[in-house]
């Protein structure tokens, strides 16, 4: 039921908003916002994390249309769980970091803010396909209004090229999809979207019918992520949106395409993951160096972060495609780090443009004389993401390059065995993945060092007309002093906290996300050790999630690389 | 330990016996410590935590600066007992505070990722924390002089990031594991980016500390990989695990099998080199240390002399069994130490900026230490990191001092006689000592533990290693001529000076006026425009010293302000302990107590005297004795070295203090025509830095342009041609829809007919 009312109370609100006057809509929206994540809370509490990976907790299932299989089924492992938690912890920090910004149409600002929230919880709640693709299609809806309505100069082309863009993407997704459940209908289970009756019935594909399904859901998900070559649309959106959606966007809705990669190309086509794995690696690689280049030359600062995106998630998709624990395990930490990190740089950036109204490096220059609780946020945030040890950002990207690095398959030729190389496990990319990769690292540095010497560091530079007081002929706008107020400090201040929380203390969160990465890497791992595609269904089924710990760890061995080399040449 | 001292002594025939003793003990198994030992980086954090509230209270009085004082002494007086608490212990202690990684994917040994937040003292870790927190209190009770007028949110930042550093530094010292010795790496990486970049409003400052950071990243990249491959190959990233596993290729090293060790477990040192030579400003990665004087006086003499910079030895150290099973590793090592050496000290030699020279001076002797590693001296090594902390952050302190005093002046060309200057005798008395440590002056400190390094190059068989002991030994004169150049030009002869170009700029952050620090003077002699920093910095530099000059001529307003009692008791203090320092190579045995702590860890000889017995054997008699010269180094070198320093002094005396009589030009300027293009070179810093902008930053540059293009145009492009493309093919298809039946037929007979062609071709 939590997770029934964690869709529905944004929408009421949503709906209450619309009935409301529009001087109320934003203590509204904060309120909406604070008792979802009232209930996000109650979520984690009773969410039992000795069956992690028991995908079915907190859920409900309603018939919807049985003869067809349909049902409103919700449920959430704990992967899906800390992305509900982080869409719930986003929401009244974006209606907060709004609370100015916003002077016009802020009914519509508000329920749009709220039925994206509504929506993105689906997509993580939803253990059915058609719900899951009706939230995953209708977060472009709100998306699409908001940086339409409330963007900045370019924002019709920028929300035309977001909407047509990412929602061509779907479709090619949603063919993939549907074939899965053709396949599984006429292999015995009948017409049904359960996910997890989907995943086992998947896994009978052959592998061409994997590779064909595999290259449709990349397809949406790639797009969504964005992976090269399809980022194009993600620079343009990021910098026309309103700041509110720039971090939902960076937070969340990227997100959107990881966890589809996680939840449906992982397990839907296993020997054809491991077999792209490789050439879908490359071009994260390419990502995070190309777009970390690019970060580097821009001047606008919005930009910059919104490249930034590119090259970091270049890394999470990494981590994915290590089809390992550390990797694995480093991708999910990395959705949540990068949407505490970047979802505030997105904020002071926000707030930055809230008193100068312009976002290029060129009129703005040392800020952190005039603005310095603003200045040593954006070094704070900046470090974050550079992934300096001790914050969030590293943890997750030290594993993601681990689980890359640690591959047997590339080790196995390099030693005898790899029985003498104990931290290697099974995966299929290798030290030379990381190690290209981790030279995004240095770019990292370069071009976040770049943005926060230019904007915070050097003689103040302010835009040509820039007065203090410009409310005189800024109508609407409330007055806002030179540096940050305690609402916008009380923005930044609980991502700050977490940043460094989950910097020093990750343990726990990773213990939590074990038993469900466990299971994906067995599954995934099994489907290459079985030549026969018609072997027993993974152990990903079994009611007991308890036990399912052991599973994937007794046949985790030296050899076992060696063999899935070969198997997948 | 008897092994140490055998090597030591250069005999041969004890030494593969005391090498299995070495073996056997070498290396203890660590027992778990207490967990006061853990307030020593936990204080350093309150510091932080306690600069921050001042920063937030807007505390506009010295405050920051005692709360500083206090914490590091606390945490100094904590690494003492600690240090007393190992003597007792006899073993390393493991303490732990909470765990930080812990991702298990099986059961098997190495199928977890664990890594503690977790401290491991022994008594390298000892040697290291102690004169890390001790100096780090000295250093700070200067600081709250020398920072005072900035007090208010500026010293605030600056004591809060000193603290961090402190704390950092102390993780990275005391990390259990690889993991929280990078903790660590990165975290001193970020302070000293924060405190270069202290005066934020100069452009050069923000460059040269984003440089510092950059470049170290550099070096990051390779520690990194390193520690990837430590943890793939052994399973652990601790340190007491990992000592046990690299034992057999010790032992294999040692059975003269060192051919057969993997390749994977040689590859590990190498790349944690990397890191050491990015931290340790070696080649071709020591670009960044002379920039990073931009930064307070304090925190070079802190971070960029005495404590940062010896991470990398540091990490060498700590990680040493693993290099001693590389054939490749240490020679590496060796020759990159000895080229930094030469290269800098001749750089060194052509600056006019002091604080420079110092820089450059730095870079030189942290090349002696690396080739202290190298020549299985990890003994020689640590004492010149010990020594060499102590009269280095003298030397700094002092300079900071006359920056202080003269409104920012640095240039050797305009100060001189400041010793004899009313209230700046102790400052010159430091200076002296500083000086004689540095160029090695029979019986100072730094004169031992210069020669420990030399006389083992000679002594040690392996590629080259004759040749890199004649390369320290003509760096080593060198280094005695540069810095008494400065002693000499600087501190005696006629009184006359230039105040620098802050004279009037103690306002709000006192460098509102000043751009530059008067950094710029010495080298914009020899060349263009700067390229490491702004491209408006050259003509900046060129008005500024404009500026000056005509400051120099209003001199006679300007009454250099000597130094108070914090700044005065600081340099007694350290001056007297790089003096004392001396002391401690003539207590314990063997060579002396830094010596000892290093026998005493896992920088022990353990395979070393191994490796010199199978290197022996490898290249017949010639190694087996090293000699300098037919002689024994050990006893020579003492001698030698004397010579050689003695020799540099007395050409700095001749050359820059007899007949001098105005601050600006002495004899040595007679000698430059003579020298042809190579002073100017030297003065332009052999021009690497413009060599890597032309050959790394500038392509790089021209690469992001391009990709930045092709994204636009091309990736975009593309996929705007998609977006296009509908609509022109609905545009030329929408003339058919015309409701003409026939129209129609034909279009369906038409499709029909492709239907049933591909059918029949699919059935086929």
């Amino acid at each position: 039921m939590t997770l029934a009312l964690l869709i529905l109370i944004p929408l009421a609100f949503a709906l209450a908003v619309l009935l409301a006057p529009a001087e109320r809509a934003r203590f509204i929206a904060l309120l909406g916002t604070l008792v979802a994540g009232v209930f996000a809370v109650f979520a984690v509490v009773s969410f039992d994390f000795g069956y992690a990976a028991n995908r079915g907790q907190l859920g409900m299932d309603i018939d919807w249309l049985p003869s067809l299989g349909l049902s409103v089924s919700l449920g959430v492992d704990s992967v899906a769980l800390w992305l509900i938690v982080l869409a719930a912890l986003l929401g009244p920090l974006c209606v907060m970091g709004s609370w100015t910004a916003i002077t016009e149409h802020r009914k519509m600002f508000y329920a749009w803010l709220l039925a994206l929230q509504a929506a993105m919880t689906g997509v993580f709640a939803a253990r059915d396909l058609v719900l899951f693709y009706i939230c995953f299609e209708f977060t472009l809806i709100p998306m699409f209004v908001l940086i339409r309505v409330f963007g900045s100069t370019n924002r019709k082309a920028a929300s035309v090229k977001f909407f047509l863009y990412t929602f061509t993407g779907s479709i090619i997704a949603l063919a993939g999809l549907l074939y899965v459940v053709w396949f599984a209908a006429r292999n015995g289970t009948g017409w049904t979207f359960d996910i997890e009756a989907l995943t086992m019935a998947a896994y009978k594909m052959s592998a061409g019918e994997q590779s064909l399904v595999l290259l449709a859901m990349l397809a949406g998900f790639a797009v969504k992520v964005p992976l090269f070559p399809l980022h194009t649309w993600l620079p343009l959106a990021h910098t026309e949106a309103p700041t509110a959606g720039s971090v939902i966007l960076a937070g969340v809705l990227l997100k959107l395409g990881t966890y589809g990669i996680y939840r449906f190309v992982l397990p839907f086509a296993p020997a054809a993951v491991v077999e792209y794995a490789p050439a879908i690696a490359v071009l994260c690689i390419v990502g995070i160096i190309y777009a970390g280049l690019i970060c580097w030359v821009q001047t606008d600062v919005k930009k910059l972060v919104a490249y930034s995106s590119v090259s970091h998630l270049g890394f999470c998709v990494l981590g994915m495609v290590a089809l390992n624990t550390t990797g694995l395990t480093g991708s999910v930490l990395y959705m949540i780090n990068h949407g505490l990190s970047t979802g505030a740089l997105f904020f002071l950036v926000g707030f930055m443009y809230e008193r100068y109204h312009t976002r290029s490096m060129r009129e703005l220059g040392g800020l952190a004389s005039k603005m310095p609780i603003w200045g040593t946020f954006m070094v704070f945030f900046a470090m974050a993401s550079v992934g300096l040890p001790g914050l969030n950002g590293f943890v997750s990207e030290f594993l993601c390059m681990l689980g890359a690095f640690q591959a047997d398959a590339a080790w196995a030729g390099m030693e005898a065995s790899t029985h003498g190389m104990p931290g290697a496990t099974w995966g299929v990319l290798g030290p030379w993945f990381a190690a290209v990769a981790a030279t995004g690292v240095v770019i990292a540095a370069m071009y976040l060092l770049y943005m926060v010497g230019r904007m915070c560091f050097g003689p103040l530079i302010e835009p040509a007309g820039h007065h203090d007081h410009h409310d005189a002929h800024d109508d609407g706008h409330a007055h806002l002093p030179p540096d940050l107020t305690p609402r916008e400090i009380g923005v930044l201040l609980p991502l700050a906290a977490l940043c460094l929380y989950l910097g020093l203390q990750p343990t726990p969160l990773m213990k939590t996300l074990e038993a469900p990465i466990n299971d994906t890497v067995s599954l995934v791992r099994g489907s290459v050790e079985r030549p026969d595609h018609n072997g027993a269904a993974p152990v990903h089924h079994e009611p007991a999630a308890g036990d399912e710990e052991g599973a994937g760890h007794e046949t985790d061995d030296g050899h076992a690389g060696a063999d899935a080399g070969e198997v997948v040449e | 330990m008897l092994a140490a001292g055998a090597v030591g002594q250069g005999g041969h025939g004890v030494v593969a016996q005391g090498a299995g003793h070495a073996v056997a003990d070498g290396i203890a198994s660590a027992a778990s410590g207490p967990l006061w030992i853990a307030a020593v980086p936990a204080l350093a954090m309150l510091g932080v935590v306690l600069t921050t509230f001042c920063a937030i209270f807007r505390i506009k009085s010295k405050l920051p600066a005692w709360l500083t004082v206090a914490c590091l002494g606390g945490a100094f007086a904590t690494t003492v007992g600690a240090y007393l608490h190992l003597q007792d212990a006899g073993v390393p202690l493991v303490v732990k505070a909470f765990t930080w990684f812990d991702l298990s994917w099986g059961k098997g040994p190495g199928q977890t990722l664990h890594a503690d937040f977790a401290f491991y003292i022994d008594s390298l870790t000892c040697l290291w924390m102690l004169f890390v927190t001790g100096l780090a209190t000295l250093i700070g009770l200067y600081a709250s002089e020398y920072m005072s007028h900035d007090v208010g949110t500026g010293y605030c930042r600056f004591f809060a990031a000193f603290n961090l550093f402190v704390f950092s530094m102390t993780c990275l010292v005391m990390g259990e594991n690889l993991l929280v010795l990078f903790l660590g790496w990165e975290g001193v990486g970020l302070c000293s980016y924060l405190l270069i970049g202290y005066f934020y409003k100069k452009p050069s400052a923000v460059a040269a500390g984003k440089k510092a950071f950059i470049v170290n990243r550099i070096g990051d990249f390779g520690l990194l990989m390193g520690v990837f491959l430590t943890f793939v190959k052994f399973g652990t990233l601790s340190f007491p695990e990992l000592w046990p596993m690299v034992q057999p290729y010790i032992d294999m090293v040692k059975a003269g099998h060192g051919a057969d060790v993997p390749f994977t477990v040689g590859l590990i040192p190498v790349l944690l080199m990397v890191g050491a030579f990015g931290k340790s400003a070696q080649l071709p990665l020591y670009v960044w240390l002379p920039d990073a004087m931009e930064g307070p006086t304090p925190v070079s003499a802190l971070i960029h002399a005495a404590t940062m910079v010896t991470a990398g030895v540091y990490l060498i150290a700590r990680t040493y069994p693993m290099f001693l099973v590389s054939e490749y590793a240490l020679p590496i090592v060796g020759w990159v130490g000895a080229l930094t050496a030469l290269l800098s000290a001749t750089i060194g030699m052509a600056q006019f900026d002091i604080k420079r020279i110092m820089a450059y001076s730095t870079v030189s002797q942290l090349g002696y230490m690396f080739c202290g590693l190298a020549v299985l001296s990890s003994a020689g090594a640590a004492f010149h990191v010990f020594t060499h902390a102590f009269f280095k952050a003298t030397l700094f302190l002092c300079c900071g001092a006359v920056m202080h005093g003269f409104a920012g002046q640095l240039d050797l060309r305009k100060l001189s006689g400041v010793g004899f200057m009313k209230g700046w005798g102790i400052v010159a008395l430091a200076m002296l000592v500083g000086c004689l440590n540095l160029a090695g002056f029979p019986f100072t400190a730094g004169f031992f533990s210069k020669d420990m390094i030399i006389a083992e190059s000679f002594v040690t068989p392996g590629p080259g290693y004759q040749l890199i002991g004649w390369i320290l030994l003509l760096t080593a004169g060198l280094t005695a001529y540069y810095t008494f150049r400065v002693f000499f030009r600087v501190f005696v002869g006629p009184q006359c000076y230039e105040p620098g170009d802050e004279v009037h700029a103690h306002d709000e952050h006192g460098h509102e006026h000043g751009h530059d620090h008067g950094h710029d003077h010495g080298h914009d002699h020899g060349h263009g425009p700067e390229t490491h920093g702004s491209e408006s910095r050259a003509t900046q530099s060129r008005a500024t010293q404009s500026r000056a000059t005509q400051s120099g001529a209003t001199s006679s307003h300007f009454h250099p302000h000597a130094p108070g009692w914090a700044i005065n008791l600081v340099l007694g203090t350290l001056a007297i302990s790089s003096l004392a320092a001396a002391g401690t190579y003539l207590i314990g045995d063997g060579h002396g107590w830094a010596a000892d702590m290093v026998h005493s860890s896992s920088a022990n000889y353990v395979g070393a005297a191994a490796f010199l017995e199978t290197a022996g054997h490898a290249e017949g008699e010639h190694a087996a004795h090293g000699s300098f010269l037919g002689m024994d180094p050990h006893k020579v070198m003492y001698y030698v070295s004397s010579i050689v320093g003695v020799i540099g002094i007395i050409t700095a005396f001749v050359l820059h203090y007899m007949g001098r009589t105005t601050a600006a030009t002495s004899r040595a300027d007679a000698l430059l025509p003579a020298m042809g293009p190579i002073a100017k070179w030297a003065q332009g810093k052999w021009y690497v830095d413009e060599f890597y902008n032309a050959v790394i930053v500038l392509p790089l540059r021209v690469l992001s342009h391009v990709f930045h293009t092709i994204d636009r145009l091309l990736v975009d492009g593309l996929v705007n041609l998609a977006g296009v493309l509908p609509r022109f093919v609905g545009s030329k298809v929408r003339p058919w829809q015309n409701g003409l039946l026939h129209g129609y037929a034909v279009g369906m007979a038409g499709g029909l007919a492709v239907l049933i062609g591909a059918v029949v071709l699919l059935s086929m």
